[in-house]
């Protein structure tokens, strides 16, 4: 089944759903045709689809609410998805349960945002290196070559063994998500999801995680699930950039040409809004008006329309889809159709 | 003109430090810093976590509790010291002449209050106007940093304003009673990317607008580069580089600033690895003798471990405290 071909990770227009719930009275309705109990959900993932290669660093953008924590956490299988599917090597697992899940992830490990919650407080470096290794390995002869493993894993990452006694509030933030990523790293995983890896870290730290995170690539042949909301970080580690809004994949293209010729209104003014060191130039200024609407009521048609400086009646009343508009660039905006609109 | 060379500034932070004596020792958050801000400027105060930024920020307006103090120095409003001023001379200062933005809009409104009685507040503490006057100064100034139907969304609670517009609620609170000055403590670091450019835009507009100068404190040097007029540098509490902005950023002569400069990713010019300062900043409350940032240093020499380096003239308009500086164009 490892043939190259196959993508090391396939989404198919996932959905995840929450519902909002709360108790019986809260959601009983009044008016209209009488009693309704109402059943509110938050629609976070709305259909997302791509792929992710062998050795492939795929970032996905987009602002808070924007659902990328969310694919993330989906695809970990930390939420099962409401619909679609996530195929890993090609084997679906949206439906996997519990034991089923406990061989793919040796192929699929997780690093997340916060190194001061990600550890556990009470376990030693070394065991928290150990625990998705010895989860895997349940034979007396595996298990006795665990420690020399972890201590090899430990120097990786640029930690030494006098560090694998000691407990997590003794390390500063970067070292902490360095043994984040060692723990990810000892089943020798071909995937690994990213959530914000590097957003509570401070610039300095940010390059030398981005850095071994990119040795570690190189090394092992690692695809990333890269989520940030970082573009410049996102231009310097992925190969290939989706821009998610409200849930939905807006752009999908590789980093080069997504950075060159943003094709989406939306893409455009998040490239414009980033600060930059550099002096200004004759930066493209699409300001956006607004806030991202909420997720409970999604405005009808594009997802956009509602902050959108080009929108017309077309956009309220059909969903774009992804189109393929060349070099392997993907947009979802209606825009693509009738340029003669795009006046900026 | 250089800022040590105004003639009179607004506010002069001269040698300042405050310490925290904590039970593992005295930590030096601030130790000695020195600054000048005149009418109408902007200044970036920059640093990574633990460099002392926003005690500076704290100090300023006599908010460093128990177990900090401040230990010496002056921080001179006009040339009168606040150090030594009592509570209600700083009262007066606070929000009058010294108003502070902070970086969580969720947590610096009162949830149990309306909107619009947290800006009364301001004008009933430092106004002596009646109430219809202070409504209508509150529906105004809302409506200035942007947000409609100023009269209506007056009587709403801050959970009931998105983070953006919480922030601007906070502007709006900071900018009321027309201070002169405004440290603005991380004012968009909670926010989106989107979300940020309006804000910083409305931040500019609003202080040329009234002719205000701002202390801008945050880690992110494209923020500062894009807003501020010059930047202050801090390292461990010291400030290690200051100068004009361009300067600065084009050509840091200390090899702290060049190295935070050359680990943000670059849009424009992408390199295989970025360049990474190596190690972490020190414990603070046992920083090695001499220059503080020797250990992560690739300059550092034997002088560097026994002797503090000091501000000095470096080229174009910016000072260092480094032994041994970077001329224009070299790298670290």
């Amino acid at each position: 089944m490892n043939t190259s071909n196959t993508p090391m990770l396939e989404v198919r227009d996932l959905k995840m759903h929450f519902p909002i719930g709360g108790g019986f009275f809260n959601r009983l309705k009044l008016g209209g045709k009488g009693v309704r109990l109402e059943n509110p959900v938050v629609q976070a993932v709305n259909g997302v689809s791509f792929k992710i290669g062998r050795g492939e660093i795929m970032a996905l953008v987009g602002e808070s609410g924007c659902g990328k924590s969310t694919v993330a956490k989906t695809i970990a299988r930390i939420h099962k998805p409401t619909s679609g599917e996530v195929r890993i090597e090609g084997e679906d697992i949206a439906g996997y349960g519990f034991a089923e899940m406990l061989p793919v992830r040796a192929k699929m490990q997780m690093i997340f945002q916060d190194p001061y919650a990600s550890l556990n407080p009470r376990q030693r470096v070394r065991d928290i290196v150990a625990e998705p290794l010895l989860e895997q390995t349940k034979t007396a002869q595996g298990r006795k070559d665990v420690p020399a493993r972890i201590e090899a894993l430990l120097a990786k990452v640029g930690l030494n063994s006098e560090h694998a006694g000691r407990y997590p509030h003794q390390f500063s933030g970067g070292q902490r998500q360095r043994i984040g990523i060692a723990r990810a790293l000892s089943v020798t995983p071909g995937l690994i999801v990213a959530d914000e890896p590097v957003s509570a870290l401070d610039v300095s730290i940010q390059a030398q995680i981005l850095n071994l995170m990119k040795d570690l690539r190189d090394e092992f042949g690692l695809a990333y699930l890269f989520i940030s909301h970082d573009l410049s970080v996102v231009h310097h580690i992925a190969d290939r950039v989706g821009v998610m809004y409200l849930g939905s994949m807006v752009e999908n293209a590789p980093r080069d040409v997504l950075f060159a010729k943003p094709r989406h209104p939306y893409t455009r003014a998040l490239l414009s809004a980033a600060p930059s060191i550099k002096e200004k130039r004759d930066k493209e200024e699409i300001v956006l008006s607004g806030e991202v609407p909420s997720a409970l009521n999604l405005p009808s048609g594009c997802c956009f329309r509602t902050r959108c400086p080009f929108a017309w009646d077309r956009c309220a009343r059909e969903r774009p889809a992804l189109q393929d508009v060349g070099d392997d660039q993907t947009v979802a905006c209606h825009l693509i159709d009738e340029p003669e609109r795009d006046t900026a | 003109m250089m800022t040590n060379d105004t003639q009179n500034p607004l506010l002069a932070v001269r040698d300042l430090r405050t310490y925290f004596h904590t039970f593992s020792g005295t930590v030096k958050a601030v130790n000695g810093v020195s600054f000048e801000i005149g009418e109408g400027e902007v200044m970036g105060l920059v640093g990574e976590s633990g460099g002392g930024k926003s005690v500076v920020g704290f100090s300023v307006l006599g908010l460093i509790d128990e177990p900090g103090k401040i230990e010496g120095g002056e921080i001179l409003l006009d040339g009168q010291d606040l150090v030594t001023a009592g509570e209600d001379r700083l009262r007066e200062v606070r929000g009058r002449e010294i108003s502070m933005v902070f970086q969580d809009p969720m947590t610096s409104l009162n949830p149990l209050h309306t909107v619009g009685r947290q800006m009364d507040e301001v004008l009933r503490l430092h106004t002596k106007l009646d109430a219809d006057a202070r409504h209508q100064a509150c529906v105004e100034m809302l409506e200035s940093v942007g947000i409609s139907q100023a009269a209506e969304r007056l009587k709403a609670f801050p959970h009931q304003f998105s983070g953006g517009m919480r922030q601007r609620v906070v502007i709006a609170i900071a900018l009321l009673a027309r201070p002169r000055l405004i440290i603005a403590d991380e004012p968009t670091t909670a926010l989106d990317v989107t979300i940020q450019s309006q804000i910083l835009k409305l931040m500019r507009q609003q202080i040329a607008d009234k002719g205000a100068s701002m202390i801008l404190i945050t880690h992110d040097l494209a923020v500062v580069s894009e807003m501020a007029d010059h930047i202050t540098v801090l390292y461990c509490g010291n400030v290690v580089e200051r100068g004009k902005t361009r300067d600065l950023i084009e050509t840091p002569s200390h090899p702290y600033t060049r190295g935070l400069i050359d680990s943000i990713p670059d849009t424009a010019h992408r390199h295989d690895r970025l360049m990474q300062i190596p190690g972490s900043v020190p414990d603070i409350r046992n920083l090695p003798k001499g220059c503080n940032f020797r250990d992560r240093c690739p300059r550092a020499q034997a002088l560097c471990a026994q002797q503090e380096p000091v501000l000095t003239k470096q080229h174009a308009t910016l000072w260092a405290a480094c032994h041994y500086p970077l001329k224009p164009g070299e790298t670290a």
